[in-house]
C-alpha cells in the first residue's frame, strides 16, 4: 500500500503479482451464503456501548441513560467474531476467502459498508445474522493492488426480528510492490536563513522584522530590501493566514510526491507570503482566499515542515462541493422550511486521529485486525504505519451527524466508502451538505453528503439519511 | 541613470549577421559544436569572418566558454567577453553587451551565442530538486520541500492570480499558443512545422501545472542561435540591411527573484519588464502604436500576455482579447512554443529577419520590432529598426 493509496476501481491492468483467476469460479460464488444462523457472542449490552461511545466521542444522549440504545452504526460490531475468530461463518466464504489467498490476493481492505436500520437495538437483544455472497468483482487493479470485490449483504436480528441489513464490502489483493519513496527535496539552509528552521525544529514559523524600519520580510535576508539597515529580530507568526494563490503539480513527476498535488502560496496574517502545501483539503479544492492555519508535520527522520490545513472547508470549498443534487421522490412532500435546509452545508466537525483512537475504534468495534493496532506488522504489510478501520470510520460519520442533528436524531442510513487511509498524526475534517429533506409521518429525513477529508486526499465519502421525529427540533 | 533617463546607446549599433544550427531533439554533437556552427554561420551571413571577431558574449548559463568558442571557430585574439546570468533573461541583454562594447570601441564585431542540448541533455522542464546554500541556491530553496519544483510549476503560481484578479479562465492562455502555432506551421525551420492548432486543442491538451495545459509549455529543443553586432557604420557596408538597436535594456524589479517572485506586488504582472518597458519607450522615443512586430518571449503563454500589458499594448488584464483579435502580429517565427526553445535567441534572429523583409511570415513593411527576453526573471529587451 503506499501512503496515499486509495481503494477506488481502476482498468484492469494486471500486474502479474497474483495468478489470474477464472472468473467463472468466482462468478459461482454469488448467491452462495456467507454466514449462516450466525449469533453474536455477546447480547447487545451497555459496556460494549459505552466503550463504542467513548472511542468514537459520541455524547448521544440516546446511548446512556435508564432506557439506552444501541448507536446504530455499531451494528456490525455485535456480529464480530473478535479474538477467538468467526462462529457461523460458512463454507462458501471460507473457501472464497482461501482460494483468493492461494492465488496470491492475500491482503484485505474494507472499502465499503452500508448500513440500514430497521429498528434499534436495546441491551440484552440477541442477535443473529444470516449473509449472502452478492457479489465477485473481475479482477480490478486500484492503487492498493490487484484483486478481487468482494461484497457481502447481512440481515441483522434481534431476537428473530430484522434489526437492520449491513452489505459489506472488501478487496482482497495483492499489495502493488511499492516503490521505495524518495524522500522530499531538502531546504536549502545557510547562515542568513538558518533560524527560520531553528524555528521549525520548535514549531514556531518565524518572519524577520527589520531593526531600522519595522517592515516584516519573507524569505529571509540579511538586510531589509525598505531601508538596507542590517538590523533585525524575528516575530512568531500567529499561524493564521489565507490561500494567496495555489497550483495544483500533475508532471513530471517527482519520487517523494504523488501527482496531483496542491502547492500554496499562504500569505500570513501578518502580511508575509510563504510556499507551502495546504493539507486536510483534497488537492482539488484548494482556493484562492481559503483560510488556512499552521500545522507542523514530520516528513522523515530528519525534515520537519511548517505545512497549512485549510480550515472548515473554506469558503470557496463551500462554493464548489462537487456535488450534485440528488433527485427526490418526495419533492412534493418538502416543506417550506425543508426547502431552506435543502443545501445547507454543516459546520465541519475535525477528528484528530491519534493512535489511541485508531486502535480504540479497533477494539470497540471488535475488530483485531493486526493492520489496525500492530504498527510494526502493518509495516511488513506495506502499510507506512497502522490506520483507521472501516467500522470506526463509520461510527465517525454516524457521530457527525447525530451531533449536527442534535439529541432527537435518528439515524436511518449510513452508506460510505474508503479512500485514502487515516494514519496518525493526521486530522479528518467531516464536512456535511443537506442533500434532500422530505417530511413525512416519522418526522423530517434528511439525505447528507458526508466527505471526511484528510492531508492525503478523501478518506471518507458517503450518505447519511437521518430523520428528526415530530416535534424535535434540531 | 538609464533607469530613470533616457539613454545614448540607441543607433550606434546593429545586428548583421544571424546564424543556426537546426533545431532537433537530439543533436547528435556536442553543446560546443553546436555553439561552433551557429557562430559560424552568423559570421557567414553577415558577410565577416572570425578574423573580424574581437568579441562574445553569452549566458552564465551556458556550457561553451568564450575562449573556447572561439579556440574552434577560429576566432583569434578577443579584446571583450562577457556572460549574461539570469537564463533566458540574457538574451537580448548580450546584444545589448555586445552594442555597449561597440559603442564604446571596446571591440568592433561581437557575436553573441547561446547553444545546448536541452532536450537530448539537460532538461530544464525535468525540475531541480536541490540546491548548494549559496544566495541563489536558498532564494530557490523556499519552494523545494513542498514539491514547488519546475518552471512550469513557479509560473503557474503567478498565472493563478492573473485567473482569479481578472475572472478569467485557464482558455485565456489558448490565444497565444494557437497564434504561436499558427506561424510555425508555416516555418519549415520550425519544429512544429505543418502542425498548427486550435482554441480545442489547447483546451483538451493534459494539465502540466494547473493553471497551464501542455499547450502552454514551450517545447524543449536541441540547437545553437548566434548573433553578430557591430557599428551602424561598419554595418552598412555588409550585405544585408542592418537591423538597427533603436535601444536596449535590461531590468530587474525591486524585491526581484528569479521564477520565484511570490513575495512582492501582486503577481498579476511582471515588473521588471516594466523597468525594460520605461526604459525602451523612453530612449527610443517610441510608443506601442509604433511597433510593427512583437517577439515576446513565450516559454509559458501567462507572460505573454502579462508583456503586452507592462509594455502598454494594452489595459492589465486585457491581453488575452488582444491576443485574439491579433491587434499585433507577435512570435512570428512560431515562438518558443512553435519554432524552438534557444532561450529566446531566436527571437532576435527572428526580429532582424523581419527587418531585413525575409521572414517567413513576414509583415508588410515591418520597420521597428520589440524583442524580449525571459520572463519571471531579471530580463532584457530590444528595439530593432530599419536603417535610416
Amino acid at each position: 500500500m503506499n501512503s496515499d493509496g486509495t481503494a477506488g476501481e481502476a482498468a484492469d491492468d494486471a500486474d502479474g503479482e497474483a495468478r489470474a483467476l477464472a472468473y467463472d469460479a468466482l462468478k459461482a460464488f454469488e448467491g452462495r451464503p456467507a454466514a449462516q444462523a450466525g449469533t453474536g457472542k455477546d447480547p447487545v449490552n451497555e459496556p460494549m456501548i459505552r466503550h463504542w461511545c467513548e472511542a468514537m466521542g459520541d455524547t448521544h444522549p440516546a446511548y446512556t441513560g435508564a432506557d439506552p440504545i444501541a448507536p446504530p452504526t455499531m451494528m456490525q460490531a455485535w456480529t464480530m467474531g473478535g479474538l477467538s475468530g468467526h462462529e457461523g461463518r460458512s463454507d462458501g466464504y471460507d473457501e472464497l476467502l482461501t482460494l483468493l489467498d492461494g492465488a496470491g490476493y492475500t491482503s484485505v481492505v474494507a472499502t465499503d459498508c452500508e448500513q440500514e436500520y430497521a429498528r434499534a437495538l436495546r441491551p440484552g437483544d440477541e442477535i443473529t445474522f444470516d449473509a449472502v455472497i452478492e457479489s465477485v468483482s473481475e479482477r480490478k487493479t486500484t492503487r492498493l493492488g490487484t484483486g478481487h470485490f468482494v461484497t457481502t449483504r447481512m440481515d441483522i436480528r434481534a431476537g428473530g426480528e430484522l434489526a437492520g441489513t449491513h452489505r459489506f464490502r472488501i478487496l482482497k489483493y495483492a499489495p502493488a510492490r511499492s516503490k521505495p519513496k524518495g524522500k522530499r527535496p531538502r531546504p536549502v539552509i545557510n547562515r542568513d536563513n538558518a533560524g527560520f528552521w531553528e524555528g521549525v525544529a520548535a514549531h514556531r514559523l518565524l518572519i524577520q522584522r527589520c531593526g531600522g524600519c519595522g517592515e516584516l520580510r519573507f524569505p529571509w535576508l540579511p538586510g531589509c530590501n525598505a531601508c538596507g539597515s542590517p538590523e533585525w529580530h524575528t516575530v512568531e507568526a500567529s499561524g493564521e493566514g489565507t490561500v494567496y494563490s495555489y497550483v495544483v503539480m500533475h508532471h513530471p513527476p517527482f519520487p517523494a510526491f504523488d501527482p496531483p498535488y496542491a502547492v500554496g502560496l499562504v500569505e500570513l496574517a501578518e502580511g508575509v507570503r510563504i510556499i507551502s502545501n495546504v493539507i486536510g483539503v483534497p488537492y482539488d479544492k484548494v482556493r484562492i482566499g481559503m483560510p488556512v492555519r499552521l500545522d507542523f508535520q514530520r516528513m522523515d527522520e530528519e525534515l520537519e515542515l511548517p505545512l497549512f490545513r485549510g480550515l472548515d472547508g473554506g469558503a470557496g470549498v463551500r462554493a464548489d462541493m462537487g456535488f450534485t443534487p440528488s433527485e427526490t421522490a418526495e419533492a412534493e412532500a418538502v416543506s417550506v422550511a425543508a426547502e431552506e435546509r435543502a443545501g445547507e452545508q454543516l459546520p465541519v466537525l475535525e477528528v484528530p486521529i491519534t493512535r489511541t483512537l485508531i486502535v480504540a475504534g479497533a477494539i470497540a468495534s471488535r475488530d483485531y485486525q493486526d493492520v489496525h493496532h500492530d504498527a510494526e506488522l502493518a509495516k511488513a504489510k506495506g502499510s507506512p504505519d497502522v490506520f483507521m478501520n472501516i467500522l470506526t470510520t463509520n461510527g465517525l460519520v454516524g457521530r457527525y451527524i447525530t451531533d449536527r442533528f442534535g439529541p432527537t436524531a435518528v439515524l436511518r442510513k449510513v452508506a460510505i466508502r474508503l479512500g485514502a487511509p487515516n494514519y496518525p498524526g493526521d486530522t479528518m475534517t467531516l464536512s456535511g451538505r443537506v442533500e434532500t429533506v422530505a417530511t413525512g409521518p416519522d418526522g423530517e429525513t434528511s439525505t447528507v453528503r458526508v466527505v471526511g477529508a484528510n492531508g492525503i486526499g478523501r478518506h471518507v465519502t458517503g450518505t447519511v439519511t437521518v430523520t428528526l421525529p415530530p416535534g424535535g427540533a434540531a | 541613470m538609464s533607469v530613470r533617463t533616457r539613454d545614448s546607446l540607441g543607433g550606434k549599433a546593429a545586428i548583421v549577421g544571424i546564424g543556426a544550427t537546426e533545431f532537433s531533439k537530439d543533436s547528435g554533437r556536442s553543446e560546443l559544436k553546436l555553439a561552433v556552427e551557429a557562430v559560424r554561420a552568423a559570421l557567414d551571413d553577415a558577410g565577416l569572418s572570425a578574423a573580424d571577431v574581437d568579441g562574445l558574449v553569452t549566458f552564465t548559463m551556458d556550457t561553451s566558454p568564450e575562449i573556447t568558442v572561439a579556440q574552434a571557430a577560429g576566432i583569434g585574439e578577443l579584446s571583450f567577453f562577457s556572460r549574461v546570468h539570469y537564463g533566458g533573461g540574457a538574451a537580448c541583454a548580450t546584444v545589448q553587451q555586445a552594442a555597449l562594447a561597440v559603442a564604446a570601441g571596446v571591440a568592433e564585431v561581437v557575436v553573441c551565442y547561446r547553444a545546448f542540448n536541452e532536450r537530448s541533455g539537460r532538461r530544464f522542464g525535468s525540475g531541480v530538486q536541490r540546491r548548494e546554500p549559496s544566495a541563489e541556491g536558498a532564494a530557490l530553496g523556499w519552494s523545494l520541500p513542498f514539491g514547488l519544483l519546475t518552471p512550469a510549476s513557479w509560473v503557474a503560481m503567478a498565472a493563478r492570480r492573473y485567473l482569479h484578479t481578472y475572472g478569467l479562465t485557464p482558455d485565456a492562455f489558448g490565444h497565444v499558443a494557437v497564434t504561436d502555432r499558427k506561424y510555425a506551421a508555416t516555418n519549415p525551420a520550425a519544429y512544429f512545422h505543418g502542425k498548427p492548432i486550435t482554441l480545442a486543442d489547447h483546451a483538451a491538451s493534459r494539465w502540466i501545472v494547473e493553471p497551464l495545459r501542455l499547450l502552454d509549455c514551450c517545447q524543449e529543443t536541441d540547437g545553437g542561435q548566434a548573433v553578430v553586432v557591430t557599428s551602424v557604420e561598419r554595418a552598412r557596408d555588409l550585405p544585408h540591411p542592418p537591423a538597427v538597436l533603436t535601444a536596449a535594456a535590461q531590468g530587474a524589479g525591486r524585491a526581484q527573484e528569479q521564477m520565484t517572485g511570490f513575495y512582492r506586488h501582486d503577481l498579476t504582472g511582471l515588473p521588471e519588464m516594466s523597468v525594460v518597458a520605461r526604459q525602451l519607450w523612453r530612449t527610443s522615443g517610441l510608443a506601442p502604436s509604433d511597433v510593427d512586430v512583437g517577439i515576446l518571449y513565450d516559454h509559458f503563454t501567462p507572460f505573454v500576455l502579462m508583456q503586452l500589458e507592462e509594455f502598454g499594448f494594452c489595459a492589465p488584464g486585457e491581453a488575452a482579447g488582444f491576443v485574439a483579435e491579433e491587434r499585433l502580429p507577435i512570435n512570428t517565427h512560431g515562438g518558443q512554443l512553435g519554432e524552438a526553445y534557444l532561450h529566446g535567441m531566436n527571437g532576435v534572429a527572428e526580429a532582424v529577419r523581419q527587418i531585413r523583409g525575409t521572414s517567413v511570415n513576414q509583415i508588410p513593411g515591418a520597420a521597428r520590432t520589440l524583442v524580449t527576453a525571459g520572463t519571471g526573471v531579471p530580463t532584457s529587451g530590444l528595439i530593432l529598426a530599419s536603417d535610416g
